[in-house]
């Protein structure tokens, strides 16, 4: 069978020589082990250069945003993005006519700080995956490991390895394991209530204020942000506890109900604030209010926060 | 030079901070950070800190001004800091980039409350032993192992810390300590020569592998500000404030006040040349109009810029932005592709 990282070159290869793509939006590698990032290719001859392993995490569908709209772009979707084009999609700032979906079933990413924590890091020159096991390779020698022991927090939850959203699928289905995500949101929900503030602001107290987990948020796709108005000035600039919860505290509650926990804020937040959790926490609420209800996956059913029922659990039923 | 056995370091740290406000490198949810010093604290000598101690001179956010009206006149209050502070554990590379922001802000006009903090603090700096996959210090002629500015520089030998006074300050600050210290043999002395030898080595090694050097670098620069490599480079690009916000010498700040009713407060705050809004004018207008700019701005104004204006890269190569930029937009490889020499070997 062919490698997945040959037909990904191969099928954008053929898209743009085609035609039927202006613009492929793939992965390419970096001279470190864990730097492989998303590259912009419109010439044929330069798609020999992407690449798929295990470090292809960046969701690259959120660059649709920015990207010119009036060209056909063709991009590669992990079940995660795909979850993500979805929300794109359901609030209209994609059109779907303009883009050619590569799905690629995905059964879990490497995180670099796993690799190092294992003391595996030093003089690290690649890392392969083989099945269910990675591969390191060093100047001298090769070692293995269970690949699962090194994955991202986001793939060991992961519900939808296989993408919901595609044109065309790039390889066989792979089996669905997750671990259930709302252990730890349960878990903070018995702590007593002065706990779980003090929890939040230790947290919050060390954001950097970078933006970085809105930037990279599918459901974050407003065209301007409240966070950046200077007129006015909703939030202000100074990094104050108080104006980070404020900025956390909307964040969240703007997400809610398109949150389709990809998991990305809570991954590439440089100073490691939990964000998942407070997303999952609303996400659980959802689902214990009006039912269950997956953001990017459920697109038959209704928004739950944008319809209203008159047994809606929060109609008041007084006068 | 003196030593301090490893089991007196407890001793030590409530020592110092009895003295001044201690900061330390210290570990809170897997992640390390500057932060003044408390009983129980973990200090983490392990790996540099994530937010660079560049903080501490310049905070992320600082009032200066408190005001307040309504009586016949404006009444204004400056606010100014006062408390004497060690910094203790800043790498070499973290070091040297208070040299950049010195040239920033001690120049004229003068930020009297950075000048004032740079006075109050003593610095003990950190030899790192072994560098990281992602340092370069070296490409920008720093020592591993050595921070020439340091008030005190210390060397952690395994079972204890040599420690050795560089300056009036650092010496006022070893007589504090004095109890706790021993005279280091002259082979641990001589131990210390080696590791910065070692790790100066083997480092020059590492820049040679990584095939650049910034001889003729700001040349190669100064004709590509219209070069395709920023149209190539930005896309990927999430215009965050991951690489500034994280790099020891970016100084980049703005003014605001904050004010409710008839008082309020004027602060300065850390901005990043990578927001859209960083050169948003109130007309409307935005010279940066795209990432393209923003990303090239960045890059030029380190390597360029400020070097042609200064004599100094503003870059030291401590690898933060390397480390965490998400979509790996790497400062080396740009450096690279942008026309770095390649030396030999
Ligand atoms: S969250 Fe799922 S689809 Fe996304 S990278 Fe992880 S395993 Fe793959
Ligand atoms: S990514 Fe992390 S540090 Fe940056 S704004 Fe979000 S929570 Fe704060
Ligand atoms: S270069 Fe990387 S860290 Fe810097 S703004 Fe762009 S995405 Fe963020
Ligand atoms: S540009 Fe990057 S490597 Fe250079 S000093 Fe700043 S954060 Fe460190
Ligand atoms: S212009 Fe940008 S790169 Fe230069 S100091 Fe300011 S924030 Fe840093």
């Amino acid at each position: 069978m062919k490698q997945l990282s040959e037909i990904l070159k191969e099928v954008a290869f053929g898209s743009l020589s085609s035609g039927e793509a202006e613009m492929v939006i793939g992965w390419q590698k970096g001279p470190f082990w864990w730097q492989s990032f998303p590259a912009f290719i419109t010439d044929p001859g330069g798609t020999g250069s992407l690449i798929w392993d295990p470090f292809s995490v960046s969701n690259l569908s959120k660059y649709l945003l920015k990207e010119v709209p009036e060209k056909k772009i063709a991009l590669f979707l992990k079940g995660c993005d795909a979850l993500g084009f979805n929300q794109m999609l359901r609030d209209g700032r994609v059109d779907r006519e303009k883009v050619l979906l590569f799905g690629i079933p995905c059964d879990g990413l490497v995180d670099p700080a796993r690799v190092e924590a294992a003391g595996l890091s030093k003089g690290l020159l690649q890392v392969k995956k083989e099945q269910e096991e990675l591969i390191f390779y060093y100047k001298k020698g090769q070692r293995k490991a269970p690949a699962r022991d090194f994955y991202y927090a986001k793939c060991l939850s992961c519900r939808y390895p296989n993408p919901v959203i595609y044109d065309q699928m790039l390889g066989e289905a792979v089996p669905c394991q997750p671990v259930e995500r709302f252990a730890d949101v349960s878990k903070l929900e018995t702590t007593p209530l002065e706990e779980r503030f003090s929890y939040w602001s230790r947290h919050f107290s060390r954001c950097i204020r970078c933006f970085a987990c809105r930037n990279v948020c599918p459901a974050c796709s407003c065209r301007e942000c409240i966070f950046d108005l200077a007129e006015p000035r909703w939030l202000g600039k100074a990094n104050e506890l108080s104006e980070t919860q404020f900025y956390h505290i909307t964040r969240a509650y703007h997400v809610a109900g398109r949150c389709v926990d990809c998991g990305e804020c809570a991954r590439i937040c440089p100073v490691g604030i939990p964000l998942a959790e407070l997303n999952r926490k609303f996400i659980k609420d959802i689902n214990e209010l009006y039912g269950e209800y997956d953001a990017g996956a459920d697109l038959d059913k209704e928004a739950p926060l944008l319809t209203f029922k008159t047994d809606d659990p929060d109609v008041s039923s007084g006068s | 030079m003196k030593k301090i056995a490893k089991e007196k370091l407890a001793l030590l740290w409530e020592l110092l901070a009895h003295k001044a406000t201690l900061y330390f490198p210290l570990q809170e949810d897997g992640a390390v950070n500057f932060a003044p010093w408390k009983n129980g604290a973990q200090v983490d000598f392990g790996v540099n800190s994530i937010v660079p101690p560049k903080n501490v001179f310049f905070p992320q956010a600082e009032t200066y001004l408190r005001f307040k009206t309504g009586a016949k006149r404006l009444q204004l209050e400056s606010v100014e800091p006062e408390e004497k502070f060690i910094l203790f554990g800043v790498r070499p590379c973290d070091l040297a980039s208070f040299n950049i922001l010195d040239k920033i802000f001690l120049e004229e006009p003068t930020d009297g409350l950075y000048a004032k903090r740079r006075r109050l603090g003593t610095l003990v700096s950190m030899g790192c032993n072994e560098p990281g996959e992602t340092c370069f210090c070296t490409s920008f002629a720093l020592e591993p192992a050595f921070a020439p500015g340091a008030d005190v520089m210390v060397w952690d030998m395994g079972e204890f810390l040599l420690w050795e006074p560089r300056s009036t300050k650092g010496e006022a600050l070893t007589a504090v300590i004095n109890e706790l210290l021993d005279e280091a043999a002259p082979e641990e002395t001589a131990a210390a020569v080696r590791l910065r030898d070692t790790t100066a080595a083997g480092e020059a090694a590492a820049a040679r592998q990584r095939g650049w050097n910034t001889e003729g670098l700001q040349e190669a620069l100064r004709g590509k500000f219209n070069d395709e490599l920023w149209e190539k480079l930005y896309h990927r690009c999430l215009g965050c404030g991951i690489c500034t916000y994280l790099c020891p010498t970016c100084h980049c700040f703005d003014i605001q006040d904050f004010s409710r009713d008839l008082e309020g407060e004027r602060f300065s705050c850390w901005d990043s040349c990578m927001f859209a809004e960083f050169t948003l004018m109130t007309s409307g207008e935005n010279p940066r109009p795209t990432q393209k700019e923003r990303v090239r701005q960045r890059f030029l104004h380190k390597l360029l810029y400020f070097p042609s204006k200064f004599g100094l890269y503003a870059c030291v190569g401590c690898g933060r932005c390397v480390r965490k930029c998400p979509v790996h937009l790497d400062i080396t490889q740009v450096i690279k592709e942008a026309g770095g020499v390649v030396s030999g070997s």
